[in-house]
């Protein structure tokens, strides 16, 4: 295991580096282009070390206050949404649970979308400082009960059943996406009003206050679940298997649903519901590499950080001077592979999933 | 020495165990026996330190269950169940570093590497030890699961003056398994009394139950029926009793065994 320890560390460098070009690129890449020189000087010049030049000042400011925002809410969205369908998926003990499948992100948009359009014109707008408290706690209290509501559906009798889960899935996201459109249907402010911006996703609205928020709520969770790789992994045997191994499996539990939700409920307060990304980023690194979650945890925040910078590239240029969101993206790559792996799970007739 | 004392457990109302008190005899194949409903689980459950009793106690070596810690407990004993199901293809090796969890942090040790290869190496599953353990049949995901509980509590001090006392559990471990699975792992399971350990096994077949078994406990909707030190003791009327059936004891040279009939 001493090799396979080096080999993880491999992949997690790999995959570092190639985010770091991701980044770079999606830095450079959309309705202004910027060249690495151009980057290089704004970035020297805000830094002080390069003296300011007026004529930059409007690319300097794209490139501050539009770019880098987006460029790292999106990053920051990709690595929750990894994370959290890794905890998920190590948590119900199945491959095929995600956010989105689960009603976690349905439920952070209700919570979010009841301050926006609610708040707005009240000292709860989220342009106020407590409004931008009011927007996480809310979007965290509906992705904590829309998560609990289908975690008790779905492992009733010790087990985790993957229809009822489905069922319990669909049903509280049609509750929460039947509340997200109602508010969405009543709301004066533009941004609310966008209804494709609460099911698809859009990066475009992105700023320093959503990325700050998402940074904090990232990385404080990330920290937390860090070292949860081992107890994760004894979970798979299961609940009882787990506590006899003298992990404390109740407290897990709850530790990681909180952690889950608090990552999930910022990003989707901030960015609207992104689906299937964290079904295919652990899946992808447990075909790749290993189920092992000491693994799974570090390499899905990179890679789904990665993915997640990837699509939002595509989204920029594909259809210009116009975007797609990127919900669209990820539900056209992700939805087939979330087919392929309900099927191959069942050609396998594990009865873990189905009984 | 594990003993319970005085247990009392409730679920929902209904009295599961009812002032049952136990000595399992340490270094000895202890069984545990019963119909279904008698509360077999249960007393394993309430003895692993799975379940908290509503009244009495617990004691390891003397001590109360509750004074050791969760990792304390499982350097100490381990739990082999029916039939552990992963949905992930993790390797058949992977599995049983598991049972070193208990004991090391972050990155096992060298010796934690060797236990878990002697585990595979005893249940004879060194050539699987790189498959994913979904893809091995039932039978040798119960010799993984084996060696992930022997691993656990693996006594790997080198003098005998220096082990401290180790408790294996049974939960009906060979109910899902063919004949030849079933007697190799209690094979395993009966060597290790040779290494300061204890078992107690909850068996499904009277007949192996009586072969293997040193000490025995009848269980009797709730309640210790009989306390037996050796098969012998364990009557016809006992066995009709207890069971419902109706119970023949024949001779195969010189060993008995018992057959059942309504």
């Amino acid at each position: 295991m001493g090799e396979e320890r080096r080999s993880f560390a491999g992949t997690h460098i790999t995959l570092a580096i190639l985010l770091i070009v991701a980044v770079a690129a999606s830095a450079g890449v959309g309705a202004f282009t910027f060249t690495p020189a151009q980057m290089y000087r704004y970035i020297g010049q805000s830094a002080g070390f390069i003296p300011a030049a007026a004529s930059d000042a409007l690319g300097r400011n794209v490139f501050f206050q539009l770019r880098l925002p987006r460029v790292l809410m999106s990053a920051l969205t990709g690595a929750v949404l990894g994370v959290s369908g890794t905890l998920m998926q190590g948590l119900f003990r199945n491959p095929i649970v995600e956010p989105g499948l689960a009603g976690t992100s349905a439920g952070a948009a209700f919570g979010a979308a009841l301050v926006f359009v609610l708040g707005s014109g009240t000292m709860l707008a989220f342009t106020t400082v407590a409004g931008s408290l009011a927007v996480p706690l809310l979007a965290f209290g509906g992705a904590f009960a829309a998560t609990m509501i289908v975690y008790r559906v779905a492992s009733s009798f010790r087990k985790v059943n993957v229809f009822t889960l489905l069922l319990a899935g669909i049903a509280v996201n049609a509750v929460c996406g039947a509340g997200t459109g109602f508010l969405s249907y009543i709301a004066r402010d533009p941004q609310a009003r966008n209804i494709t911006f609460w099911n698809l996703g859009t990066f475009t609205t992105a700023n320093w206050r959503g990325v700050t928020l998402v940074a904090v709520c990232f990385i404080v969770c990330f920290v937390w679940t860090m070292r949860s790789g081992k107890a994760l992994n004894a979970l798979m045997l299961g609940e009882d298997e787990a506590s006899l191994l003298g992990f404390d499996t109740d407290r897990l539990i709850v530790r990681l649903l909180v952690v889950n939700t608090v990552m999930v409920a910022a990003a989707t307060a901030m960015v609207g519901v992104i689906a299937f990304v964290g079904l295919v980023v652990p899946h992808v690194l447990r075909m790749l590499r290993s189920s092992d979650y000491t693994f799974l945890i570090p390499a899905s925040a990179l890679l789904g950080a990665l993915a997640m910078e990837v699509i939002d590239i595509v989204a920029r240029v594909v259809i210009p001077p116009a975007e797609l969101p990127v919900g669209i993206i990820t539900a056209v790559v992700g939805a087939p592979v979330f087919l392929w792996i309900l099927l191959r799970e069942k050609r396998q007739g594990s009865e873990g999933f189905y009984g | 020495m594990v003993e319970l004392s005085g247990v009392t457990y409730r679920a929902g109302g209904a009295l599961i165990l009812d002032d049952v008190s136990v000595r399992f005899r340490p270094g000895k194949f202890n069984v545990i026996l019963g119909p279904n409903g008698a509360g077999k689980s249960t007393v394993l459950r309430i003895a692993t330190g799975l379940a908290k009793p509503n009244q009495g106690t617990v004691r390891y070596d003397g001590q109360p269950i509750e004074s050791f810690n969760t990792t304390a407990l499982a350097r100490m004993r381990a739990v082999l169940s029916q039939h552990v199901e992963l949905a992930f293809p993790l390797p058949a090796a992977d599995v049983v570093m598991m049972g070193r969890y208990p004991h090391y942090d972050r990155v096992p040790t060298p010796q934690d590497r060797d236990i878990v290869r002697r585990a595979l190496e005893a249940v004879g599953m060194t050539d699987k030890r790189d498959q994913p353990y979904p893809t091995l049949s039932g039978g040798e995901q119960q010799k993984i699961q084996l060696a992930r509980v022997l691993a656990q509590i693996w006594n790997a001090e080198a003098t005998v003056a220096a082990r401290s006392p180790r408790y294996l559990f049974l939960d009906e471990p060979t109910s899902s398994l063919d004949v030849h699975y079933q007697i190799h792992l209690l094979d395993i399971a009966r060597t290790l009394l040779d290494h300061d350990c204890t078992v107690v096994a909850i068996l499904h077949d009277l007949n192996v139950a009586l072969e293997y078994g040193q000490h025995f406990v009848l269980l009797e909707r709730g309640r210790v029926a009989l306390d037996a030190e050796d098969a012998g003791a364990i009557t016809q009327g006992d066995i009709e009793r207890i069971f419902q059936v109706r119970a023949r004891r024949l001779d195969d040279g010189g060993r008995g065994f018992w057959r059942f009939s309504l």
